[in-house]
């Protein structure tokens, strides 16, 4: 299955410029440049050939149609991914669909949903709420920039600043407008009848949502998003206990977080690491280097936070308490020593702004970092960042590790932060190899990418599930006859991403 | 560093996260007045009247790094996109990874011109004009009126004072440059100025025109060498001699230097200043890039520079910048009766008059949109003056108030901002002192 795409054409040029006028499409070199990026969460990128900038879906829709007509590959981004955002991957770059124009935001307190479109930034989000709608809040990616936007972090199954409790974004959704490489608009959920509000994301029939989330705009591109609300409390707090390994900080979480009601509620935000995730945000040659000035300052090796939300004082309180007895019993039970982090109140305020630009400053280490995510069941994530931790000091990457819990405890994200200098010739292939070893070690243990990098992670993972993959072609297939959106997290076509045998046998 | 391949570990840096295109991208919480000016907000001059990426900071910086790898040619097309920035710094505030964003810009504008890409109209002007013996000014002005303006006698022997005048000063902003002479006579500094000053040669380093930079750099390195201080007028003379003349030169600054709303400030704190006169008037100050933003960036970056222990001494070095911001506001607040009402974007995050870089020559539109959006947010104050201490805050201002003016006649829609007092602060000091 060897797709053979064809560039943009001044004629194709021309049709763009007809459907969002001239000045929202560009070919200028310099401008093509300026939307490149490589880090964070991708380091792939083939420099695109045309720019456009749609203003609503039905502009999406006729630039497909042209994309289909001509074979040629689009690529479609807002504002963030988390932090990064979608780039061609593969050549040619074809058209990249800039959706910042596409900014709008309804909020609908009654039903508590927002409908998102996709060029929304998480900071923009936050202000209108504060301004408009104290009471409720946007449930915005946590740790991202202020410029990642809300749709970006929905539609990758991203964390949210309430993942603790609610579980991954692509749970917040409550329906979907899409545009499908054909052109077609259509929405789902109850959204899908004409008038009717987004208020029941199964009906009218299946819900094809998980088709478009998680596939980061490779089945169809999302314009608008229905997303849940979530109330907001004013009582809120942080609370940080250290560890002596991993299982410190793990095993007292899942007691937190099993029961689901009572304290685990309002544990909105659970996350922790270890001392390199503090080490490795200021540059290398300009940092102790040894844990005993870390230790010194108070920072524990390894660490949890509990970001605490509740109605009452007393909510907050008895919320604090209950999380100090668990490590107390914890400590007991398991020999160990678990210290409360007496957080000054500015850590705490820091811990509690949203959103923030904590994740940024890893390139400060060594001037380049990767996010590399991981599901794994809670209670697996210890043994999971202590392999991840070994085979990053092996590998020569300081063994920055960042965990959170998803879904008070069900999974665990596992996130290690791969900081890197990346003017050293050669280091991308030395992360390719990292990527390679740890993914195949972790595949085998039944651990799952987040974020598939589509050149290792969805080729090894989509090798060792060849049905599955058997499946999503054939929906591709459906979807997007012509495979004219970019392969995304998808391995489509396989060709393009690996030089692995396909999983189908026929290759189609 | 003076090239951009000595910035490329400082560019690698950049994970395009788009911060910084907002002002108070680290405080989307932030209080403002009004729903228009709350929360993070737009900040860059240039994406916002451009709105492609690669006029933000964020797709320069991409841009910069395409050309680093070979992976771009030098083109008219790229100079274009890379000198419609008026090198505020606002962005440069924003970066969590203390990238040094203006001087990549700068230094990529240079590398395209010394790649043989012919610098663009305005700004070649300005250098031949600059680069001229019987000139040495960006003005067309003959270099022997140059202290015309004064009232003393130039090149006094024996000073151990200058004050450096800039070609603003010198020939469009004479009465500036008066009033800075009257107030440095009244605090009883014994100063002089010289003939022989040149350009300091901002717009031809921010321009990329390197080489006649230097030309001029040296010339003023070598007449000022003798002094113990040099005072200022003008905020861009000021940032150049006392960021980039070290820089660029890479020897550190023979004299000492301030400007003269520093000066004043000292001045207070020592006790030995205490204004008397009222300025009974609503106020609200601009922050001129120049001389608040950069200069404080660069007093947090040589702490850093010489901290072994960043995450110890970041703090410290946030905190001296912040210092340096309340200088004018410090002056303000001596002055009786003067009722400052801040705008929303101040200090670090302050948005651009919309003047710097090289825009007001060869971008009038964006410099005229810039300066409007500015005027509307200081009118959002309430405030009757629009206070600052820069002759191209002040011109660009003058201007915007004359273009909303216009556009009132025409559209019979009063324009917030139109009925401003633009103000230099200068002024107002030497009305007040004794």
């Amino acid at each position: 299955m060897t797709v053979k795409y064809n560039h943009v054409t001044d004629d194709v040029v021309k049709k763009l410029v007809n459907i969002c006028g001239e000045k929202y499409v560009t070919t200028s070199e310099p401008l093509r440049h300026s939307y490149m990026a490589r880090g964070i969460m991708g380091l792939e990128a083939v420099l695109p050939e045309a720019i456009v900038r749609p203003e609503n879906a039905q502009q999406v829709s006729e630039i497909l149609v042209v994309a289909n007509e001509n074979l040629i590959p689009v690529t479609p981004a807002a504002g963030g991914l988390s932090g990064g955002f979608a780039l061609p991957a593969i050549e040619p770059g074809g058209i990249y669909m800039d959706m910042t124009r596409m900014n709008r935001l309804q909020v609908d307190v009654e039903n508590r949903v927002m409908i998102v479109e996709p060029g929304l930034k998480s900071g923009d989000a936050w202000r209108i709420f504060k301004t408009k709608y104290p009471e409720w809040a946007p449930p915005i990616p946590d740790g991202a920039p202020p410029a990642a936007t809300v749709l970006g972090d929905a539609i990758e199954r991203g964390f949210s600043l309430v993942t603790g409790v609610y579980g991954p974004q692509a749970d917040m959704i409550m329906g979907l407008e899409v545009v499908l490489p054909s052109g077609k608009i259509f929405r789902t959920g109850s959204w899908a009848l004409d008038g009717a509000k987004p208020y029941y994301r199964w009906g009218p029939g299946p819900n094809p949502d998980g088709l478009f989330l998680g596939s980061q705009g490779s089945m169809g591109i999302i314009t608008k998003a229905a997303i849940k609300l979530i109330p907001h409390p004013h009582f809120k707090t942080v609370v940080a206990y250290g560890g002596k390994n991993w299982d410190d900080i793990i095993i007292p979480t899942w007691e937190v977080s099993k029961h689901e009601m009572g304290i685990a509620e309002h544990t909105v935000m659970v996350q922790g690491g270890n001392w390199p995730l503090v080490m490795t945000r200021w540059p290398k040659s300009n940092v102790p280097v040894d844990y005993d000035f870390y230790k010194k300052i108070g920072i524990s090796e390894y660490w949890m936070n509990y970001e605490i939300w509740a109605w009452t004082e007393e909510e907050l309180e008895y919320t604090k308490k209950r999380i100090d007895e668990i490590y107390k019993s914890y400590e007991v039970k398991a020999n160990t020593e678990c210290p409360q982090w007496k957080l000054h109140p500015r850590q705490i305020a820091s811990r509690l702004k949203k959103p923030n630009k904590i994740a940024i400053s890893y390139s400060l280490w060594e001037a380049g970092f990767l996010f590399i995510t991981w599901y794994t069941p809670w209670l697996e994530s210890a043994r999971m960042m202590e392999e991840y931790c070994a085979k990053m000091e092996e590998y020569g990457f300081p063994p920055t590790m960042w965990v959170a819990s998803i879904d008070h405890g069900r999974q665990a994200i596992v996130m290690p932060i791969l900081c890197f200098d990346s003017t050293e010739p050669g280091i991308y292939d030395k992360i390719r190899e990292f990527n390679l070893e740890t993914t195949r070690s972790f595949l085998k243990k039944g651990w799952l990418n987040y974020s598939p990098d589509p050149f290792v992670h969805a080729p090894e993972t989509f090798a060792r599930t060849p049905e599955y993959y058997d499946m999503l072609v054939k929906f591709r297939k459906v979807l997007d006859p012509n495979l004219i959106l970019h392969p995304g997290r998808l391995a489509i076509p396989w060709e393009a991403v690996t030089d692995l045998p396909n999983p189908i046998k026929d290759g189609n | 560093m003076t090239s951009l391949e000595e910035l490329r570990e400082i560019n690698a840096r950049c994970i395009h996260c788009r911060a910084c295109q907002y002002a108070y991208s680290g405080e989307p919480d932030r209080e403002g007045e009004t729903e228009d000016y709350t929360g993070m907000l737009q900040g860059c001059p240039a994406g916002i009247y451009f709105e492609w990426e690669g006029y933000f900071n964020s797709g320069k910086q991409w841009m910069a790094r395409a050309w680093l790898n070979g992976e771009m040619e030098a083109s008219k097309e790229l100079l274009e996109v890379v000198e419609a920035c008026t090198t505020c710094g606002m962005c440069e505030t924003q970066c969590p990874n203390y990238i040094d964003t203006v001087h990549v810009t700068e230094e990529l504008r240079a590398a395209i011109i010394e790649a043989g890409i012919e610098p663009l109209s305005k700004h070649k002007a300005i250098a031949e004009r600059v680069r001229r013996e019987d000139m040495r000014n960006p003005y067309n002005e003959p270099r022997k009126e140059r202290t015309a303006w004064y009232d003393g006698t130039p090149d006094e022997s024996g000073k151990k004072v200058a004050y450096f005048v800039g070609c603003t000063g010198a020939y469009r902003q004479q009465h500036v440059a008066e009033r800075t002479a009257s107030i440095l006579k009244k605090v009883g500094i014994d100063f002089t100025v010289l003939s022989g000053e040149v350009c300091c040669g901002s717009p031809l380093l921010r321009t990329g025109q390197k080489d006649a930079f230097e030309l001029v750099m040296e010339e003023n390195l070598e007449l000022f060498k003798d002094y113990d201080l040099l005072v200022f007028s003008c905020a861009g003379c000021y940032k150049t001699f006392r960021n980039d003349y070290p820089r660029i030169s890479g020897k550190p600054l023979p004299f000492k230097l301030r400007h003269t709303v520093e000066l004043i400030y000292d001045l207070i704190q020592e006790g030995k200043l205490n204004i008397k006169k009222k300025y009974a008037k609503k106020v609200t100050w601009h922050d001129p890039c120049h001389s608040v933003r950069h200069v404080g960036i660069a007093i947090e970056k040589e702490i850093l520079a010489n901290s072994d222990n960043w995450l110890m001494d970041s703090r410290k070095a946030e905190k001296a910048k912040e210092e340096h911001y309340e200088i004018p506001r410090v002056v303000l607040k001596n002055i009786p009766g003067l009722d400052l009402h801040e705008m929303y974007r101040i200090k670090g995050d302050s948005f651009c008059c919309g003047a710097g870089g090289g825009v007001k020559s060869q971008y009038p539109d964006m410099a005229l949109a810039t300066s409007k959006e500015r005027l509307r947010e200081a009118a959002s104050t309430g405030a009757e003056i629009l206070m600052t201490s820069c002759p191209f805050c002040i011109t660009n201002f003058q201007d915007g108030v004359k273009a909303l003016k216009k556009e009132e006649e025409e559209t019979g829609v009063k324009q917030p901002g139109s009925d401003l007092k633009v103000v230099e602060l200068l002024e107002v000091l030497d009305e007040l002192l004794e």
